[in-house]
């Protein structure tokens, strides 16, 4: 399905193709953003006007990027999302993905070039890398974050075919 | 003095026929004792001596009528009462009592005139103690202004003494003894031989007696009084087993919440209640003022149902929309017309010699928000109702709900109950009467109400928005003339209306703490500007002085610095009240003051005078790579006689934490009519790593009798604005001060 | 639904979503945890749930099948006391008291994980925790306490 995706993306034509844009859309949307911060591990909050601050309450990630051992991540968010306006939202698993997977405030060219690093992404080639985006569940979380909350733009699927349309066209970074 | 004559051309505000009229047909009135409200009331083989003293088979109960929303009120009105009447506070019941004008407050109305706390002429003599005739006479059972240890500290030890005495007396005669050689001790009147006779015994041949009156006992011979206490409550509240409002169970109870118009007062037009009837444990969905109730077996239910219930909100709106119109309007309020008092006005500041400065600063409308949702259980039949809520106004809400029931006010019994928070908050009670109106619509049954965060957070009465327009000169070195002018909505007019009361005069809570500062001067002038009617304004912690201290001591701080002078020094030389220079000579001797620290860290000071107190604050900050950071925090402040120095540390710290934290990262703003905040995210406080190490010290070096919640507050914003301003070279002219200023 | 709470095992028929908070409070009148937000923003409701503390507002019944729960109530009792109620009382920590509960909670389980921090992991694990009090000295002091009474 995605294969056949890319395929057709790919057949669109090779300026299209090769763009990293719609990918950078949403690794940079604050959905995903918000999570993929530096070694300081703090995530962040949106605000209404579409700037970020740091999430309130001194919370850190600490080294385990699931919450500092005696306030983990777990201890707010749970599953699934509080139906609350400014409820904790909540997936399995609710945790910081690694520090070297850092995209807050990144330009398109470093998330790109992060993006084919398997020393930075995982350990994954870039068609895992698109099979990752479709399955984990705090990564779908991103489209489904709650009220309050903007969804990262488009579908998963979509956004996987977008990373295998490029990978196809040869994964040149802007 | 200019001011006095002042004074004397005014009102006041609790309404200038209440003053004269209850002065003048008052005296012989006002002398005769309150009646006694346990007697009403008193179950079989009960006795009682005087209104906080019931006793019954089972031992004494004293009545603590004062509101405990915090500060421990229960606990220092329990041990005031047992100093003299020896019980012991740690076993000993407790009942706030029954709503009555008895419990009258005599020291909150003084608050409501432009009487300086520092003056003791005749004319401020007598404005108290009018005061005092008013609240008698209005019969305020009230709870507020930092007033429960004032008003109490007499009245509760010598109902303890002559409780004390007469039971007694009462044993006295049993024995045929002289009530001299006996003693008392622990809830017992010991016989010279030794025979111990319980108050229990004594109770109901004491009740028969004249109550007899007794010298209070030394200071010197005290027990409890003036060590650190324990808190009476403290255990529960360790324990998880203390009960609030919304831990109480009825048998055949309903749970409730209610939902009404975001634009407050705007009415419910229709509502579509299909949905939420068709939910899980959902009982009823009532119409209710502005709203509605659902009724369920769950809170939870109840809450998720009406979310489900789909309501047409009326439009009819009495505030502008958006929290920059309200500004503006602020701003068109400073006029000769709106123009509410100038109970300062010496000198003449438009002549005043020497380097001119102006500036504006503003402070924002905030919640109380006390972290206990506002509740009530509310139980209606044709012949009485019963409310059991947290209150500071009992006798209000008793004659509130006894209108919506068309009872009598002796058919509305209200059970008051601790607070989890106040801040102000429970001097409203519009989720009472709403759960008033449930109950009727369901006679016989219990009703337990509770607030969903999210309603309380949008239909809070605020502290009101002010801005302040100051302005002076500075001449030599040193600060030549000082001219603020303040402008607000009335928190009198706001509340009382709610109430059904007037309020006439100029509203002092406009520029308390700004125009009774206690700085001297040649030229200086404070005014008072009164912006109509709009959002419904409440007294919030200080009240005032929680936006006047920020205007002035920000003002003044930067006049010091136009004159070149040290913060400190300045202000000790333009005080003229001894007791405020004193807090702060000892806070600069706490903080080791010594100008300037550099090297991206700041310190500033700030000195208030507010519910009689003197209070001053040198916060020291530091800029970190994640922001600015408070570091210590230290307080001088002269309560008078310290009564519990733990209890007194505690609410002085809390009070300038509380403070620190609205300053910082609070407000409520209005955008559609309605407020844009809803629950903790969006409307935040100082968390445990943000909190500075604190020093308080509370000096106790004069023999007056002061509360201590709210004068804590009004120095910590300027201090910090202050500090700040040391540390970075940026003037915070508006809170709160994370809208320019990014804080660790 | 099963739940185990403060060592008393309840079977229970519910919604999967109602939250663990209301679960204690109104079906089983378990009222030491507090409501104050429902969005884990104060922390008043705070339990363990298998020994980690969790904001019971966030937590369904649905995620709590089969847990096993300690309140405050179950923490310790006034006739005998927590370590960390007993430092709360001799430190004189509450006011209102609202959110106190949840408080004690969370400090006993950062000693648990955790029985010597430091002023700063103190600071990092109670920051979750909002008293509008603003008792946080004695908290500091109550918590440095209990590590002592621990230690002793």
């Amino acid at each position: 399905m995605i294969r056949a995706a890319a395929l057709l993306l790919a057949l669109a034509g090779p300026a299209a193709a090769q763009d990293f844009a719609p990918v950078y859309d949403v690794l940079s949307h604050p959905r995903c953003a918000n999570c993929h911060v530096d070694e300081a591990g703090i995530p962040l909050w949106s605000n209404d006007d579409g700037t970020t601050r740091p999430h309130g309450m001194n919370v850190q990630a600490g080294e385990s990027r699931m919450g500092i051992e005696t306030l983990p991540c777990a201890t707010c968010h749970g599953t699934q999302n509080n139906p609350l306006p400014g409820g904790a939202p909540g997936a399995p698993d609710w945790a910081l993905p690694p520090a070297e997977m850092v995209w807050a405030a990144r330009s398109a060219r470093e998330i790109c070039e992060q993006l084919k690093d398997p020393e930075r992404n995982g350990g994954r080639t870039l068609e895992e890398v698109a099979d990752h985006v479709v399955h984990d569940p705090l990564v779908l979380w991103g489209w489904t974050p709650g009220p309050g909350r903007d969804p990262a733009p488009g579908t998963p699927e979509e956004t996987a075919a977008a990373i295998l349309a490029w990978a196809e066209a040869g994964s040149t970074c802007p | 003095m200019g001011r006095l004559k002042t004074i004397a051309r005014r009102t006041f505000l609790i309404g200038s026929a209440a003053v004269a009229g209850g002065v003048a047909f008052g005296i012989y009135a006002y002398r005769k004792p309150v009646e006694n409200p346990l007697l009403a009331d008193l179950p079989p083989g009960a006795a009682t001596l005087n209104p906080y003293v019931l006793i019954d088979a089972e031992g004494v109960t004293l009545i603590t009528p004062r509101a405990d929303v915090g500060q421990g009120a229960v606990s220092i009105q329990t041990y005031l009462l047992a100093e003299e009447l020896d019980v012991d506070p740690a076993t000993i019941r407790t009942d706030f009592g029954p709503a009555s004008g008895a419990y009258y407050n005599g020291k909150v109305a003084a608050e409501g005139m432009p009487l300086a706390a520092w003056d003791d002429g005749l004319v401020a003599r007598t404005g108290r103690g009018a005061g005092d005739v008013i609240a008698k006479f209005l019969g305020l059972h009230l709870t507020g202004g930092s007033t429960t240890v004032p008003d109490s500290y007499d009245k509760l030890r010598a109902a303890g003494a002559s409780a004390r005495e007469t039971l007694k007396e009462a044993a006295a005669q049993r024995l045929g003894v002289d009530r001299t050689a006996l003693r008392t001790e622990d809830g017992a009147v010991i016989a010279p031989d030794g025979t111990r006779i319980t108050y229990a015994d004594l109770a109901t041949e004491a009740a028969t007696l004249d109550p007899v009156e007794a010298a209070l006992r030394d200071p010197a011979d005290w027990r409890w009084l003036g060590k650190p206490m324990r808190r009476t409550d403290i255990v529960a509240k360790s324990t998880g087993t203390f009960r609030y409002g919304g831990d109480l169970v009825f048998d055949g109870m309903l749970h409730a919440t209610v939902v009404t118009n975001p634009v407050m007062g705007a009415g419910l037009t229709s509502m579509d209640t299909g949905a939420a009837l068709a939910m899980r444990g959902v009982a009823a969905v009532l119409p209710v003022t502005d709203g509605f109730a659902v009724l369920a077996d769950n809170t939870w239910r109840a809450m998720k149902a009406a979310r489900a219930v789909v309501p047409v909100w009326g439009t009819a709106t009495t505030h502008a929309a958006t929290t920059d119109e309200m500004w503006q309007a602020h701003a068109d309020a400073m006029t000769e017309a709106n123009r509410d008092s100038r109970f300062a006005d010496d000198g003449d500041v438009d002549a005043a010699p020497g380097t001119p400065l102006a500036a504006d600063y503003r402070a924002p409308f905030l919640h109380h928000a006390p972290l206990e949702p506002a509740n009530a259980t509310v139980t209606y039949t044709a012949e009485r109702t019963d409310i059991w809520t947290a209150t500071q106004i009992p006798t209000f809400i008793r004659d509130a709900v006894a209108g919506i029931t068309g009872q009598d006010a002796d058919q509305v019994h209200l059970h008051n109950l601790a607070s989890g928070g106040s801040f102000g908050h429970r001097l409203e009670d519009i989720w009472v009467r709403q759960t008033a109106e449930i109950a009727m619509q369901r006679p016989g049954t219990p009703i337990r109400m509770t607030w969903s965060r999210e309603q309380d957070m949008a239909h809070g009465f605020l502290r009101p928005m002010a801005l302040a327009r100051g302005r002076g000169t500075v001449d030599a070195g040193q600060v030549r003339s000082f001219d603020l002018s303040i402008a607000a909505h009335s928190v009198g007019e706001s509340q009382l209306g709610r109430q059904g009361l007037p309020a006439a005069g100029p509203d002092v809570a406009i520029v308390a703490a700004a125009w009774d500062a206690p700085y001297a001067l040649p030229d200086r002038r404070v005014t008072g500007y009164r912006v109509p009617a709009g959002v419904g304004v409440s007294s919030w912690r200080s009240v005032g002085a929680s936006h006047n201290g920020f205007f002035h001591e920000s003002l003044m701080d930067e006049l010091i610095h136009a004159a070149g002078a040290d913060p400190v020094e300045e202000r000790l030389r333009l005080i003229h009240h001894a007791p405020t220079r004193q807090v702060l000579e000892t806070v600069a001797d706490m903080a080791s003051w010594d100008g300037p620290l550099g090297d991206g860290r700041g310190r500033g000071v700030a000195v208030t005078f507010a519910f009689g107190v003197p209070c001053a604050q040198v916060i020291e900050v530091s800029q970190t790579d994640a922001g600015l950071r408070l570091d210590r925090l230290w307080l001088a402040a002269e309560v008078g006689r310290v009564l519990d120095p733990v209890n007194i540390e505690s609410q002085l710290s809390g009070g300038a934490l509380f403070g620190l934290g609205h300053a910082i990262g609070a407000e409520i703003t209005f955008a559609d009519h309605r407020p844009e905040q809803s629950n903790f995210h969006d409307y935040d406080s100082l968390r445990l790593w943000q909190v500075p190490q604190v020093e308080v010290r509370a000096l106790g070096t004069t023999g007056e009798i002061r509360g201590a919640g709210e004068p804590g507050l009004p120095a910590a914003a300027p201090a910090l604005a202050n500090a700040i301003f040391a540390a970075t070279g940026t003037r915070l002219r508006e809170m709160p001060f994370a809208k320019t200023m990014v804080f660790a | 639904m099963r739940i185990t709470v403060d060592g008393t095992p309840h079977e229970l028929d519910i919604e999967a979503d109602m939250p663990l908070l209301w679960l204690l409070r109104d079906e089983l009148g378990i009222h030491g945890p507090k409501y104050g937000c429902g969005i884990a923003q104060c922390g008043a409701c705070t339990v363990h749930l298998d020994g980690l503390a969790v904001r019971s507002c966030q937590i369904t019944a649905g995620e709590a099948d089969g847990a096993e729960i300690t309140t405050i109530e179950g923490l310790g009792t006034p006739e005998a006391l927590h370590p960390v109620q007993q430092a709360w009382i001799e430190e004189q920590v509450a006011q209102c008291g609202y959110c106190q509960s949840g408080q004690i909670m969370q400090a006993a389980s950062l000693l648990v994980l955790n029985p010597n921090p430091t002023d700063d992991e103190i600071d990092a694990a109670m920051s979750g925790n909002l008293c509008r009090c603003a008792s946080y000295p004695r908290i500091r002091a109550a918590i440095r306490r209990a590590i002592q009474a621990e230690g002793a």
